[in-house]
């Protein structure tokens, strides 16, 4: 045995597969020691032929030898050292050999290799790429907070009668002052909220996000500016509000041009003039996640809310967030903020004085849950871990394949000494190097899928950080790696477990003796399978969420508000006589829109659906309160007589508002189908009366039934619902005007609508019109995204999975080459063998599927409540899912099948 | 021991011993040996410093090491002078013939 490359002149990676398996300092130290003992015994035996006695001569040997100890040490030690280092050239340079040879092998198969990095890049950048909004969205909290965990919003539980327990995370004023006054548990507390104001006046103005705050908001969160300050406590007096305004980055940039001279400019804002006193940092959402374009104190918000607002409890229109003590945990500070509330609480008996407050996380919306881009990006994160686990069992399948193809090499090397543990070391290297070349391009594809993702889905959410951050690369490496370690796993122990004899062997070993299984195939069938169903079921509850019947014909309406020039302070009188003006010019709007090109019908309307919604006292002969349905109500509307056949609503029975009927004239009223049933149970309700606002109001007679109509949802309890003629609303008020635009309507319609109404009166500074279609689409989302989200990692895997399955096939032909021939030869019919190889995958493809469809099974209970009328055992889903699947099994299989089909029996037979 | 010894000058170890693995490969003890033979037993190497000293040299590349048997049949380890060694010896004995002949001449003798 050599103990130096040099002393035999064999290249150290020659030597080293020889090497024994002993560890090299027990050898080196060995060596010393022979060494040593070898000059004392040739020492000791020229002292004896001197003429010394054999035992003086054993001791002055080793005397003269001297000091052994200090020597032999510092032997080793040098020797250790030296040992050391070459150990770490050696390896240096054996792994720049494994390297090339991996390398080498991979430029020798470039569609292997291809396809390898391109699955692993789908699957890694897929992953790296959720990662970066998963980051975003949960880990990191919102930007520019400082410990955003133990930033907390409050939200409130009161119990309804007859509904349940009720959560929001509105609040009044009332609540944030005193928590703020009297609870312990928090360093701080802020109230704010955003909200679509405008920004400049007359037509030039636009909308824009608004965010309103107490001045302790920032302090709290911890946030600097960009430039000026926030404002201050002083700012923010209820008494005295002032009007100052802190500009976001964006608007800043994009409004201001990045004015470095911003800060005391002035603005308009809601049509009244603000100061900027600062610009906030880019980025800055405040604890949400949307974007904010400007901050304005809570205080002048405040006052258009109510008169009393600082301390009413009635109205509730911003939130409450906190920032925990050190140490004090959620539950403790729900239960000093519940007692602080029931302790303060100077409202009317019930139910908010014996509300609950809860202390949750930012990230959860008011109704204490997690907002729905969290679940999205949950959800998103796990299909990718998925497609991610297809990805990596398909490339392993392949270096599998590979390995068990290049046995013969395997053998050679065996045979020539080399150790199995080297030899995995080879694969794994190679696997390495794949899932490495794999991560590298998996950042262009994170980056295309965070930007697609960004943009098509968490559309609310301000993203400032770039697609690819230092954060998704160092994922990208953590996960290439695991990947790498996950696929090169089964060549490697293949490698490892091979015997020289099995190796050397030629000829057709059955592949699934040899560990080539059918169960990665199989796997990834089910894997795809569960996807697909979850993209069929949310495409399914899209589809039909789309056409559910909202009692109204929302994709042709469109709805348009106004801001008005503004009056000031002005008499009872004043304003009476401004009312009944903009009643007219709303009339004469009307007109305008109706005569428009591409517009049917033009209606007024005060309350409309997706829009606002009112409710008043109602009384009716015969009950001596109305009963409560579970959808609530009875809601009240005041209509113009075109209202109905504008948004589509339709008529039952008796007949709708005529032009004429309004104010001044006789009280009407037109029920819903679910109002008349309930009041007048198998009777007309037509000629009835109700009762408005108070029992002594005069009878508004009942002179049509229209069908139910949605108010906020696209699922809602029946509700009653009532309508009068516009004019006849009394305590409420909010016109808006409804169109029907034709089928051939343009999207020009829109703002030809707004230029209609802005054309009609010099009071009107601004007409805002959009197709209500866009206020039902936010409620589309979840089964949208739901659907996009599956059925993107659906198509992914699909493709992946069914690669997988060809080369799988492939392979398995090219093995079973000499079995074909045979059964060629014994009589099987082309038409057999097609069949032969057809079954084998299809019964992967099956297997798959029954996987697919328990898996299904079991988690739909989990997303059952995500769903839209449909059940999760959906059997169009489950059969549309199982014929895609084998439909792809046939594709993959296909050319593999064929290449069987046209095996030579005799060459078949004599290459073996 | 008849013969009075000598310590070896200091630094003068390595160049004995790279001179004497010119002459031919020897192990550990022939090393030893053949010093004190050739100077007559007069300069005597201390051996337990030897080792460390094949050690270093072999760690500079001077000489290289191989196991071999001995004509006694003995497994012993063989040192061999490299090129580099050669010519370090080379640089060495320059030196030392300059530092002899400083002696030399400093003690009258020259």
């Amino acid at each position: 045995m050599a103990d130096t490359p040099d002393a035999t002149g064999i290249r150290p990676g020659i030597r080293r597969l020889f090497e024994l398996a002993i560890r090299r300092r027990d050898r080196t130290e060995r060596n010393v020691t022979e060494e040593v003992a070898l000059h004392i015994e040739l020492r000791a035996g020229q002292l004896r032929r001197q003429g010394m006695a054999p035992d003086d001569a054993l001791r002055e040997a080793r005397r003269r030898f001297g000091s052994l100890e200090p020597g032999r040490s510092s032997i080793h030690h040098d020797a250790y050292r030296r040992d050391r280092a070459m150990r770490l050239r050696e390896w240096l340079h054996s792994l720049m050999q494994d390297l090339r040879y991996a390398l080498r092998g991979l430029r020798r198969e470039p569609m292997f290799a291809g396809f390898a990095i391109v699955t692993l890049a789908l699957g890694i950048g897929a992953n790296a790429a959720m990662y970066g909004i998963v980051d975003r969205l949960l880990l990191r909290g919102p930007e520019h907070v400082r410990e955003p965990g133990r930033v907390v919003r409050i939200v409130t539980t009161v119990a309804r009668p007859g509904i349940g327990d009720v959560t929001f995370g509105s609040a009044g004023y009332v609540l944030y002052d005193n928590l703020r006054t009297a609870a312990r548990a928090f360093d701080g507390l802020a109230a704010y909220l955003v909200d679509d104001v405008t920004l400049g006046s007359g037509r030039g103005a636009r909308t824009v996000r608004g965010g309103a705050a107490t001045a302790d908001f920032f302090p709290l969160l911890g946030v600097r500016p960009e430039r000026g300050r926030f404002f201050t406590p002083d700012e923010d007096v209820p008494s005295r509000p002032s009007h100052v305004v802190v500009l976001g980055e964006a608007l800043w940039r994009a409004q201001f041009a990045a004015d470095p001279g911003i800060v005391g400019r002035e603005v308009d804002i809601r049509n009244e003039r603000y100061t900027v006193v600062g610009v906030a940092p880019r980025g800055f959402t405040g604890v949400d996640l949307g974007r904010v374009d400007l901050w304005v104190p809570m205080s002048t918000y405040s006052q258009a809310v109510t008169s009393n607002w600082p301390r009413a409890w009635n109205s509730q229109w911003l939130n409450v967030v906190g920032r925990l003590k050190p140490g004090v945990s959620l539950d403790a500070a729900s239960e000093d903020a519940t007692r602080t509330h029931r302790v303060t609480y100077d409202g009317p008996p019930k139910p908010m004085a014996e509300a609950r407050m809860t202390a949750v996380p930012v990230r959860f919306t008011g109704r204490g849950v997690e907002s729905n881009e969290v679940a999205v990006s949950r959800w998103l994160l796990g299909v990718t871990v998925v497609v991610l686990l297809i990805a990596c069992s398909n490339v392993a399948n392949l270096l599998l394949a590979r390995a068990i193809r290049r046995r013969a090499e395997v053998g050679v090397r065996l045979a020539l000494g080399a150790g199995r543990a080297r030899l995995a070391r080879l694969f794994l290297t190679e696997s390495l190097v794949l899932a490495f070349l794999g991560g590298l391009a998996s950042l262009a594809v994170a980056g295309i899928i965070s930007v697609l993702v960004r943009q098509s889905l968490l559309t609310n959410v301000e993203w400032t950080s770039s697609p690819v951050s230092g954060r998704v690369l160092g994922l990208s490496l953590i996960v290439a790696t695991a990947a790498g370690l996950l696929i090169g796993l089964a060549p490697a122990v293949h490698a490892a477990r091979s015997s020289l004899r099995n190796a050397m062997q030629r000829g057709s070993t059955p592949a699934r003796r040899l560990g080539l299984d059918t169960w990665p195939m199989v796997l990834q069938a089910g894997l795809t399978a569960t996807l697909l169903i979850g993209a069929g079921l949310f495409t399914q509850s899209l589809r039909r969420a789309e056409a559910a019947p909202l009692g109204i014909e929302a994709d042709r309406v469109i709805v348009a508000d106004v801001e008005w020039s503004s009056v000031g302070d002005a008499s009872a009188d004043a304003r009476a006589t401004e009312r009944a003006r903009r009643v007219a010019v709303w009339q004469r709007a009307a007109e305008r829109v109706r005569d428009l090109p591409g517009v049917t019908h033009a209606a007024l309307a005060v309350g409309s659906p997706f829009g606002n919604s009112f409710g008043q006292p109602v009384f009716v002969t015969g009950w001596d309160s109305l009963p409560k349905l579970p959808g609530g109500g009875p809601y009240i509307a005041a209509v113009s007589p075109e209202y109905f056949a504008t948004v589509g609503t339709r008529l039952r029975r008796g007949r709708v508002f005529q032009s004429g009927e309004g104010d001044g004239t006789e009280p009407l009223a037109i029920v819903n189908e679910t109002m008349a049933r309930t009041l007048w149970p198998g009777r007309e309700a037509i000629g009835e009366c109700l009762r408005i606002g108070a029992e002594a109001a005069p009878c508004a007679r009942i002179v049509g039934i229209v069908e139910d109509a949605r108010r906020y949802e696209l699922r809602e309890d029946p509700s009653m619902q009532y309508y009068i003629p516009i004019g006849q609303e009394r305590d409420f008020g909010g016109t808006v005007l409804v169109a029907r635009s034709g089928p051939d309507a343009t999207g020009a319609t829109v703002p030809a609508i707004a230029r209609a109404i802005e054309d009609t009166d010099a009071s009107v500074t601004r007409a805002v019109a959009q197709p209500m279609r866009a206020s039902i689409d936010p409620l589309l989302r979840p089964w949208r995204l739901g659907a996009t989200i599956f059925g993107l990692g659906g198509v992914l895997a699909l493709v992946v999975a069914a690669l997988g399955l060809y080369s799988v096939m492939s392979y398995t032909v090219a093995q079973r080459t000499h079995e074909v021939g045979v059964r060629l030869a014994l009589g099987a019919t082309p038409g057999d063998i097609v069949g032969l190889i057809m079954r084998k995958s299809l019964t992967m493809a099956l297997l798959g599927m029954a996987g697919g469809i328990l898996v299904a099974l079991y988690a739909g209970r989990f997303v059952r409540g995500l769903l839209f009328d449909t059940s999760p055992r959906d059997p169009a889903v489950l059969a549309t899912t199982a014929i895609v699947l084998v439909l792809a099994a046939v594709a993959a299989t296909l050319r593999p099948a064929m290449r069987a089909r046209r095996v030579d029996p005799m060459r078949a037979l004599k290459t073996d | 021991m008849a013969t009075s010894r000598r310590d070896l000058l200091p630094g003068t170890l390595d160049m004995l011993v790279l001179k004497t693995l010119s002459v031919q490969s020897m192990h550990g003890y022939a090393i030893a040996r053949h010093i004190e033979r050739v100077s007559n037993d007069v300069l005597s190497i201390e051996e337990g410093s030897l080792y460390p000293a094949l050690q270093r040299m072999r760690q500079k590349g001077w000489v290289k090491a191989e196991w071999r048997q001995t004509p006694n049949n003995q497994r012993a380890r063989y040192y061999t002078i490299t090129a580099a060694g050669r010519k370090q010896l080379g640089a060495e004995e320059t030196g030392f013939a300059d530092l002899l002949g400083a002696i030399g001449r400093v003690m009258g003798t020259a």
